[in-house]
């Protein structure tokens, strides 16, 4: 009997403190690609030392230096902005009306239409690349930022977020507005968007970086060195295939392309966890 | 709101297309270029280019970067069947084959008629070994641009440390085994120095393996023929095996996929003593190595032998009589002995037009730097690189294989039959459509 009670109070104690070794331990492995880029953007050229971990002795800016140099990041940096934020703008109006279509009206083959809707997720981006570029093409918009941002406009996530959101919002008060007389967008606008604020939040963030960080798309819409978004430029002088990389350049380039969402995430970090506990995104 | 920002988008790419002057009535034309080398080689292009536009007013080009050879080749086929197809790319050589029986790409055969030129005196000006893969058909599709072979890159201090003489490279597989055992240096188990590394990453692997398996005697695919590999022969899994060896069995070579840049770090860093690797890497070898380097032609087992690399310029299809004209100009320029002779000094490639090489200041060059000689005179045994219909997984069918048995997860045996099976099903449209039909039999 004695041991049953001692050993309560016992693992109450250890079970938290093992697990916060483990995640301790996992979010040092986490960061160790981050320490590597901090500490190889301020190694001098050709030190030789490109695997260590260890800071230089002598740091320098002269990456950073020969990267902002290199590629014009000003505009890189504004064509990447103007970009998401272009992509978040429509899809949080067509994710938001087409989850409440979803959730709460009532059509023949609702079941099946977002079914089809969800197949998007399953397609690999690659097979569309040629059809959404010939569509592209077709409406003039080939070379444009537009033309980056067009096939984003309906997002699958997004309505799939959305309707599981505005599902768990009471239809109680979507019906007491309704005898308010209030249309459908009142009821969206006052009621279901204030409501499922922290699923917006969680699926902007989600849409901002994965566009943030894409590569192969706007490689194919792209031509104007002046319509670059970041990747494309901090690719076209980092990349190589013969040749041997300048780890140091690339490291300072990276970190100045990653710098916005870093920069983001440390303001932001209570609000962006909670939304995602809140929206069930882990 | 969506206005706005549409608005605030198109408005923003029209400042940016008003912004750049440019002359009257000039053609606007698109080179695409991948970035096969160091990075610092893309700002060259764009100086490049700037120099064609300022010495011909009526053309005006932009540098289009287009990301590795692979991401170029699928930019190219999607801006042509978007109808947008750009005037000149800079195209990986062993792509043309595919791209000719595609259609997508067309001969300039038109073209060099007009200059008032006949096919052997134009193509009279490159190296052989470089036209199997631009002429296809007896039609020129590609006007070779910068090209490579794989090169042997030992570090001289190393071997003598280990008592080997840097000016006696390898010549043989056996010779190059020896020296990577004497080369290796281990601490209990952990390997501190390897004597050899090879770059195994996609596009690399297939290429290395082929310049081995031609050391062994074979061939690697049909040269005439786009629909036939020789991946399950005697002289592949020769080069397969030897290859699996080094890893396995010698422990010289590191396990698992390299990747060309870590190679080449590795040899840099002192952490590799030789690496097989492209000639295209030459000249950031020479700026960045703190140590004596010799480069040799790479080791053979029956004969000396190995695969060109590189790029060509070539014309898609379906541009218009103006562009295709001034894109025409563009190529021709870049080709030119003075261009690609300054292009091969800056990056190690060899430039593909012999008369490059009567030039004084490549000769000056040659002087300084005679380890530039040692790839142009491998292509006297060079062959044409492997391509074939649907180039890019044919390759990988092999170079998946490839990596696994380096990983140690397959014998060589059975991966070159798993890797024939793969890339004969890949090529099967094109072999019933071509050497399986009975003519006239629809």
């Amino acid at each position: 009997m004695s041991a049953a009670m001692q050993s309560g109070p016992v693992t109450r104690e250890i079970t938290p403190r093992i697990a916060r070794w483990v995640v301790a331990g996992l979010a040092l492995v986490w960061a160790v690609p981050f320490w590597w880029m901090l500490v190889a953007a301020f190694r001098p050229a050709g030190s030789g030392a490109d695997a260590s971990l260890l800071p230089s002795l002598t740091p320098t800016l002269a990456n950073f230096a020969e990267a902002w140099a290199s590629a014009d990041f000003p505009l890189y940096f504004l064509n990447s902005a103007v970009l998401c934020a272009g992509i978040l703008a429509v899809q949080l109006v067509t994710a938001s009306l087409a989850g409440y279509v979803f959730a709460r009206l009532e059509f023949p083959g609702r079941g099946f239409l977002f079914a089809l809707f969800l197949v998007q997720l399953m397609l690999v981006p690659v097979v569309l690349l040629v059809p959404n570029l010939k569509t592209v093409a077709a409406l003039g918009l080939y070379d444009t930022l537009p033309g980056v941002m067009a096939p984003y406009c309906a997002t699958a996530f997004g309505t799939f977020l959305m309707r599981q959101s505005f599902r768990e919002v009471p239809r109680e008060l979507e019906d007491a507005a309704m005898i308010d007389g209030a249309g459908w967008w009142a009821r969206i606008r006052l009621i279901y968007l204030p409501l499922t604020k922290p699923a917006l939040v969680a699926f902007s963030i989600v849409s901002v970086t994965s566009h943030w960080n894409e590569f192969l798309w706007p490689l194919m819409v792209i031509n104007s060195p002046d319509k670059r978004p970041l990747t494309l430029g901090l690719a076209s002088f980092t990349l190589s295939a013969e040749g041997m990389q300048a780890w140091g350049l690339i490291a300072a380039g990276t970190f100045l392309v990653s710098l916005p969402l870093l920069a983001a995430f440390l303001i932001f970090q209570r609000r962006f966890v909670n939304s995602f506990l809140a929206s069930g995104i882990k | 709101m969506i206005s706005w920002w549409k608005g605030a988008a198109l408005a923003l790419v029209a400042a940016a297309g008003l912004a750049a002057p440019r002359p009257a009535f000039a053609t606007d034309i698109e080179l695409f270029f991948p970035v096969p080398v160091d990075g610092a080689l893309a700002r060259n292009m764009s100086g490049l280019i700037k120099e064609f536009n300022d010495s011909h007013p009526d053309i005006k080009a932009t540098p289009v970067f287009t990301g590795s050879y692979d991401d170029t080749l699928l930019k190219t086929r999607a801006s042509i069947k978007a109808g947008k197809p750009p005037a000149a790319v800079i195209m990986s050589a062993n792509f043309l084959t595919d791209l000719a029986i595609e259609r997508e790409i067309v001969p300039m055969d038109d073209l060099i008629g007009k200059d008032g030129k006949t096919q052997d005196a134009f193509t009279g000006q490159f190296f052989p070994a470089l036209l199997p893969n631009a002429v296809i058909d007896r039609k020129v599709y590609g006007v070779p641009f910068h090209n490579s072979t794989p090169l042997l890159y030992i570090n001289a201090d190393h071997f003598k440390e280990a008592g080997l003489d840097p000016e006696k490279p390898p010549r043989t597989w056996a010779e190059l085994t020896d020296a990577a055992r004497k080369l290796t240096k281990r601490e209990g188990d952990r390997t501190t120095r390897w004597g050899l590394m090879m770059p195994s990453n996609y596009d690399y692997g297939g290429w290395i393996l082929e310049a081995l398996t031609m050391s062994n005697g074979g061939r690697y695919y049909n040269e005439e023929y786009g629909g036939e590999v020789y991946y399950d022969t005697p002289t592949m899994l020769g080069a397969l095996t030897f290859w699996s060896d080094l890893v396995h069995k010698a422990k010289v070579h590191p396990a698992g996929e390299q990747k060309g840049p870590a190679v080449t770090g590795a040899f840099l860093a002192g952490q590799a003593s030789m690496m097989i690797i492209s000639t295209g890497s030459l000249t950031f070898i020479r700026d960045t190595a703190k140590f004596p380097f010799r480069v040799a032609f790479v080791p053979m087992n029956v004969r000396q032998a190995v695969p060109i690399g590189g790029a060509s310029l070539v014309q898609p299809a379906g541009l218009s009589a103006e562009k295709r004209a001034a894109g025409w100009t563009l190529i021709q320029w870049l080709t030119s002995p003075e261009k690609s002779g300054w292009w091969s000094r800056a990056t190690g490639y060899f430039a593909p037009n012999k008369a490059a090489y009567d030039l004084p200041e490549m000769k000056t060059f040659l002087e300084k730097n005679p380890d530039a000689k040692i790839a142009v005179d491998q292509l006297a045994n060079a062959k044409p690189w492997f391509a074939t219909y649907r180039t890019v997984p044919v390759r990988k069918a092999i170079e998946d294989e490839l990596q696994s048995v380096l990983a140690g997860k397959r014998q060589p045996k059975e991966a070159l039959a798993a890797a024939q099976k793969a890339a004969d099903a890949l090529m099967r449209p094109y072999v019933e459509d071509t050497a399986l039909r009975l003519p006239g039999a629809e």
